[in-house]
């Protein structure tokens, strides 16, 4: 019988083995599994330090600096100001875009200061002080440090500011002042600046902050807050060129308000060509309103180089030797009037009852009064004179006997009623008082009492006596006016304030326009402006500088010595409308005056006629555009 | 009847065949044919099978036939062709070692005439980045290069050092969007500043739209970027715009137009001046004019120029009315031949006819085809 076998002896036999086995083949399968989980996991490290070692040294360079290119800066947009425009709405002060640059504190790093400096021609240590005078201010605010960039300045600066040279360097665009090329109205128009460390201790400046750019002079100072903006300001991503990526927030700048002057283009040019190459000032008024048509101040200097950072060397220019351009003559001379003063003097003369329009005076050529003789401009004299003829040819004698009689205080009153002395109150800052001498106020600033002698030279004028071309044209158009002073003004309101007014006789008004119609129309003084069809009436006047004495010691050079030419005028003869003060320093003589006046009356009246012609030659709207069509 | 052939099958096969051979027979000596019927017969049937097979003998034949002849023309192809290779890579080389020598001597004659120190540098690289357009030469601080050197050829500027390392310098291109240079035009002196695009031309920036600048013209370096010498070749305008507050004016440089593998870097720059000419200009001789005739003869001939002064423009694009209006006041003093402010003569007549200054809102200036009035017979 064949014998079975038997398996499951053999399957209990081998069974260990089989576990065994399996065992094994677990623990290799295990094993094998631990292999490759650790192959796979040197693997992935290899893939980042490939990628670690592609990201950090080979491209480490590139990935830096596009890392460097996405930053977040804060942007000033800088407010354009308002235009100063003339009567017309010419344009007299415009803005013009420049570039401005400027250092971000917030990368800022002192050793790149020294090569910016030396890139842009400055000097470090002010760019340095400039920077600590922001300390106190929000790091993200920049620092000015340099406007009205030149090309060059432009180029050094956008060739230098990428991630590896100088980053804090930002070039702004702004809306910089462009002032008259020729200094026309330069003095009244004034200049801008950055504000002043003493400016923003002041309570004028106290709202601003270092860097804004503040009126300085002029109506530029006067309206500042009228003509300034508000600035606004834009986050932005930039790259490391400072090409703008995406703007994050933006806050519109508000630009200044434009400002309307009574200044007529016009007259202003005529005017500042008749002083082109003198030292003087012209004055222009209506003074049926009080409005300045023109004023000029000369030698003048350059608004625009103010508008950036003025060179040295023409700040030099500007601050040495006699001429002062900075000096506003219009508002700021103060000299003597000379014979200009005198239909105040007869004014005086005529309302105190102290002498009638028919009284007369001999003048022989000179007078003695208080044991000192007193000569008159007319060596040969001018025999016996009324108060017209002594205007016409302004004959001292008359005057001289006439202040005599009034004394310093009446001659004073009417001097004063008429403003000489006292600032006119005109919108511009700096201007001069001008001196009106009396008895009161000898005794107050000097201790001393007037003599009467001293009365005699005030009635031609001289003495004490100062007056500047404005107040003596506000003064005079008052006068010719019928006694109305409007305050004078150059910018446009809409009523006109209310004038001060003196109760004069017409007839005696009449009188001193009658003189000084003579002095033009009747060969007198001021023939020379006489204007064909112009009933321009005016008083010539020559005040000297210095004394007698000085003069003749050798000290001070003819320059320095010779007289004062004055011309004080009106026209037309009724109710004028346009009164002219000129000032000619060390012009001589009035006669050498009275043409710069004659010039801009005639500009004045012209134009009237071009005016007048352009409305009646004008055809009706309704011509132009028929109804329906 | 099925029957009698079944069982007599052989003999009706046979009677069959011989029945047949004796119509053929009798068809054949009919049709008085010279061949065979039979042969007709077999070589029809015979012919299409021979056919394919002496197609696929043939193809056969062919196939291996051409497989071997075909086997000699590839190996003589690619022994061809090594040898083309070979060749061409030898008059590469040369070409290579000629322009390499010809490229060496411009730069030697180069350094030679120019004043500022160069050194030359070899380009041996440049960077992975896509818009970055920086290259890596072989020369660095050991040899004297430092951050912000001036880096040009013969042709011209090829951009600045952006970083120094002992025997390696990174170069920022002129191409390279944060790239700036100042540069004045050669022809009309007009100054702006050069700035990469990232391609293969420059924009010139900052060039006011009153500034003339042409198409053609060449723009050099100015110096006023501190880096590069004044007076160095930077390219041709290729493209004239108006922009909306600068001109569009866009340049092919120069500097790369023969490739970019030996530079040299300023050491220390000279500034020299803009040259007449652009770079390449032959002048073409000119003979001398003829004597002038009579001057009447001369100003007769259509064309010829007027003797007539005419008063230049002066007031500027960047004025303001007010300087315009002091021009115009200033025509009429010399139209009157009036000195303002001088006595005798009179005042000026300030309505004479001159072309209007600028629009006047309230007060217009009078209009020039409208004849002046008189001032005596019109004056109030």
């Amino acid at each position: 019988m064949p014998t079975v076998p038997n398996h499951d002896h053999l399957a209990q036999e081998n069974r260990p083995d089989a576990a065994r086995r399996l065992s094994q083949d677990d623990t290799r399968f295990a094993l094998g599994r631990i292999a490759g989980f650790q192959y796979l996991t040197v693997a992935v490290f290899l893939f980042l330090l490939t990628g670690f070692w592609v990201l950090q040294v080979r491209d480490g360079e590139t990935n830096s600096q596009l890392a460097e290119r996405n930053r977040i800066k804060t942007v000033p947009v800088l407010a354009p100001r308002g235009k100063i425009l003339d009567r017309d709405g010419r344009v007299i002060v415009d803005n013009q875009a420049a570039f401005s640059l400027m250092l971000a504190r917030e990368n800022l790093k002192d050793e790149h200061i020294d090569g910016i400096a030396a890139g842009l021609n400055l000097d470090a240590a002010e760019i340095r002080a400039r920077i600590k005078r922001f300390a106190s201010r929000p790091k993200y605010v920049p620092v000015l440090v340099k406007q009205d960039l030149t090309p060059a300045d432009i180029a050094f600066v956008e060739s230098h500011r990428d991630a590896d040279t100088y980053p804090e360097m930002e070039l702004v665009r702004n809306q910089q002042r462009l002032y008259p090329r020729t200094g026309l109205a330069a003095h009244t128009i004034g200049y801008v600046g950055e504000v002043s460390e003493p400016e923003l201790n002041s309570a004028e400046f106290a709202k601003y902050s270092q860097g804004d750019i503040v009126g300085k002079a002029g109506l530029e100072r006067q309206y500042n807050d009228l003509l300034i903006g508000i600035d606004g300001q834009r986050r932005v991503v930039v790259d490391s060129s400072g090409r703008e990526r995406e703007v994050l927030e933006s806050t519109e700048a508000t630009p200044g308000n434009s400002l309307h002057l009574t200044l007529d283009l016009d007259l202003q040019a005529v005017a500042e060509l008749a002083l082109e190459g003198k030292r003087g000032a012209v004055v222009a008024l209506d003074p049926r309103t009080g409005e300045v048509l023109s004023m000029v101040s000369r030698p003048a200097f350059d608004p625009n180089a103010f508008a950036g950072h003025i060179t040295a060397e023409y700040w030099k220019q500007l601050t040495s030797g006699n001429d002062n351009p900075m000096l506003n003559r219009a508002i700021q001379a103060q000299f003597a009037p000379g014979s200009t003063f005198k239909p105040i003097m007869a004014l005086a003369g005529l309302e105190t009852g102290t002498i009638e329009d028919h009284d007369t005076f001999h003048c022989p050529g000179g007078a003695t009064f208080f044991g000192r003789y007193f000569k008159c401009w007319q060596k040969k004299g001018h025999g016996t004179v009324n108060l017209h003829h002594s205007i016409v040819q302004s004959c001292d004698v008359f005057f001289y006997n006439l202040g005599n009689k009034l004394g310093i205080d009446e001659i004073a009153r009417y001097a004063e009623m008429a403003g000489i002395g006292k600032k006119t109150g005109i919108d511009l800052p700096g201007e001069a008082e001008g001196l009106m001498p009396s008895t009161k106020w000898k005794l107050r600033t000097q201790r001393q009492k007037w003599y009467a002698g001293e009365t005699i030279s005030v009635a031609i004028g001289q003495g004490a006596v100062t007056v500047t071309p404005l107040q003596l044209a506000s003064a005079i158009g008052g006068v010719v006016s019928g006694g109305v002073w409007y305050k004078p003004h150059l910018v446009k309101t809409a009523a006109a304030a209310e004038p001060r007014r003196a109760e004069f006789r017409p007839e005696n008004v009449a009188s001193i326009v009658s003189g000084m119609y003579g002095v033009v129309n009747e060969g007198g003084t001021g023939a020379g402006a006489r204007i064909e069809g112009v009933e321009f009436s005016g008083k010539t006047g020559s005040a000297q500088r210095v004394s007698n004495d000085l003069r003749k010691s050798g000290l001070l050079d003819k320059d320095q010595t010779s007289d004062n030419g004055w011309f004080i005028g009106f026209a037309p003869r009724q109710n004028p409308e346009i009164v002219v003060a000129v000032l000619l320093e060390g012009g001589e003589h009035g006669a050498l005056a009275a043409p710069v006046a004659r010039d801009v009356i005639k500009s004045y009246f012209d134009k009237k006629i071009r005016v007048t012609q352009q409305t009646t030659l004008q055809p009706p709207l309704a011509l132009l555009h028929p109804p329906g069509r | 009847m099925e029957f009698l052939l079944h069982r007599y099958r052989n003999q009706t096969v046979l009677l069959a065949a011989i029945l047949a051979q004796l119509a053929l027979l009798a068809y054949q000596v009919k049709s008085d044919g010279e061949v065979r019927l039979i042969r007709v017969w077999a070589i029809g049937a015979v012919t299409p099978l021979a056919r394919v097979i002496e197609a696929a003998r043939s193809s056969t034949v062919h196939f291996f036939r051409d497989y071997f002849v075909l086997l000699d023309v590839r190996e003589d192809n690619q022994r061809l062709k090594t040898d083309l290779d070979h060749v061409r890579m030898e008059n590469q080389f040369l070409r290579s070692e000629l322009s390499t020598a010809d490229r060496a001597r411009a730069l030697a004659l180069f350094q030679q005439q120019s004043q500022s120190k160069t050194i030359a540098a070899h380009v041996i690289g440049n960077t992975t980045a896509v818009s970055a357009k920086v290259v890596i030469i072989d020369r660095g601080t050991g040899s004297g290069v430092q951050k912000g050197m001036a880096v040009i050829t013969p042709d011209g500027i090829v951009g600045k050092v952006t970083g120094a390392y002992p025997t390696a310098s990174y170069v920022l291109l002129i191409t390279d969007p944060s790239f700036a240079a100042g540069v004045l035009s050669q022809k009309h002196r007009v100054h702006g500043t050069l700035k990469g695009q990232g391609y293969g031309t420059v924009l010139i920036d900052y060039v006011q739209s009153e500034q003339k600048v042409e198409p053609g013209e060449w723009f050099y370096t100015s110096g006023d970027d501190r880096i590069f010498p004044k007076g160095l070749p930077v390219g041709e305008v290729s493209v004239v715009r108006p922009g909306k507050a600068y001109q569009q004016i866009f340049v092919t440089p120069s500097g790369m137009r023969n490739g970019l593998e030996e530079v040299l870097v300023v050491v220390e720059g000279v500034h020299g001046p803009i040259p007449e000419n652009p770079p390449g200009f032959q002048p073409v001789h000119m003979q001398d004019p003829p004597p002038a005739e009579a001057d009447a003869e001369s100003s007769a001939l259509p064309g010829a120029p007027s003797v007539t002064q005419v008063t230049p423009a002066r007031s500027g694009p960047q004025a303001t009315d007010a300087d315009k209006m002091v021009d115009r006041y200033r025509q009429i003093g010399e139209a009157e031949r009036r000195v303002y402010g001088q006595s005798g003569g009179g005042a000026p007549n300030f309505n004479i006819n001159l072309p209007p200054a600028s629009p006047v809102t309230a007060a217009p200036p009078a209009s020039p085809s409208r004849p002046s009035p008189s001032p005596s017979a019109k004056r109030p």
